[in-house]
């Protein structure tokens, strides 16, 4: 897998977008931009889905992080702290904490890069006569492709590849993945819930709520649904 | 050397999904706000997927070319991460609710 031109020029854009946008989260002071970084970084990381071929995965990336998961974030972040660091928090952890964490760090990416080096030269000597013939095997694939409605470029088969594999290889853990999703959307609706709203649907134990209607008389006027 | 920056392979998408690892890891460790560290393991979970998605197109180069197992195993990342998510943000909005902080060193209530 050796991208060139253009490819390679969008490669180096993007991955030192994310990076940058990646470290921009960790350091920016305001949460919010914390979060806006974050966004930024997720789309970078899209793009380098799309250079490696996995169009499918880069829209769903867009989707459900960006579109979903960060607009949490937001909603979350607009309710609980708005510039809390503003008004005088400290950011990071105390200082003793922050440097061991940082050798720690460094001594992980020093590791890390290591490993990928030696590991990589590994996997060269392996494979090296296996890309060779399968490039042109690749090339043959890529001319029976179908033309796009533009005729300038061919739609590839790459999406069609991951859902048939998506249906027939991971049904079950498809259908284990939707269950976990609906249990996560319940337990947070539970979690969410204010005192009240528990009350409301009778869900306190009555020491509690006798507790708790004594400091707050509003609570004890709420009447049960049921 | 200039023909790996001209030509990036397999192992610059390692080296990236690197990278962005350790800044996440970093960001847990250091930062203070809890909704901060969360979006650091975002950055976590966005990092493995880039190293999935990397060595599936370098399994199809080797010939193998029907291996997406990887970006199969990518959506589940990403379910995993959107409930994670979820989750995670209701157990913030209640522990605000109750104890009036984001900061993690003032939630010490398991610390013995």
């Amino acid at each position: 897998m050796v991208l060139s031109g253009w490819e390679a020029v969008f490669f180096w854009v993007f991955a030192i977008a994310a990076i940058f946008a990646g470290l921009l989260t960790v350091m920016a002071r305001n949460a919010v931009h914390s979060a806006l970084f974050l966004i930024s970084s997720l789309l970078a990381v899209a793009a380098l889905f799309v250079l490696l071929g996995a169009e499918f995965i880069a829209g769903v990336q867009i989707l459900v992080y960006v579109g979903g998961v960060m607009v949490l974030f937001l909603f979350v972040i607009m309710l609980v702290n708005v510039g809390a660091e503003e008004r005088g928090g400290q950011v990071l952890n105390k200082p003793r904490q922050v440097t061991v964490s940082m050798v720690f760090c460094l001594l992980l990416v020093l590791g890390l890069l290591f490993a990928i080096n030696v590991g990589y030269k590994g996997l060269q000597t392996r494979d090296e006569k296996a890309i060779a013939s399968a490039q042109a095997l690749r090339q043959g694939q890529q001319q029976d492709l179908h033309r796009g409605a533009t005729r300038t470029s061919r739609i590839t088969t790459d999406t069609e590849r991951v859902g048939n594999s998506l249906y027939r290889f991971a049904s079950l853990p498809f259908e284990i993945a939707s269950v976990l999703l609906l249990v996560a959307i319940i337990g947070s609706v539970m979690l969410a819930r204010t005192l009240k709203q528990e009350a409301a649907v009778d869900d306190l134990a009555p020491d509690v709520v006798a507790a708790e209607a004594a400091r707050d008389p509003e609570l004890a006027e709420t009447p049960p649904i049921s | 050397m200039l023909h790996s920056v001209k030509n990036p392979d397999l192992s610059k998408f390692l080296v990236i999904g690197a990278l962005l690892f350790v800044i996440g890891v970093a960001g847990v460790l250091t930062r203070r706000n809890i909704i901060v560290i969360f979006m650091s393991i975002e950055l976590i979970l966005n990092a493995a997927n880039l190293n999935f998605i990397a060595f599936s197109r370098y399994l199809q180069d080797t010939g193998n070319v029907n291996a997406v197992a990887g970006q199969v195993f990518t959506v589940f990342v990403i379910v995993v991460a959107a409930a994670e998510a979820a989750i995670g943000l209701g157990i913030v909005i209640a522990l605000y609710r109750n104890k009036e902080t984001i900061w993690i060193d003032e939630i010490d209530l398991l610390k013995w």
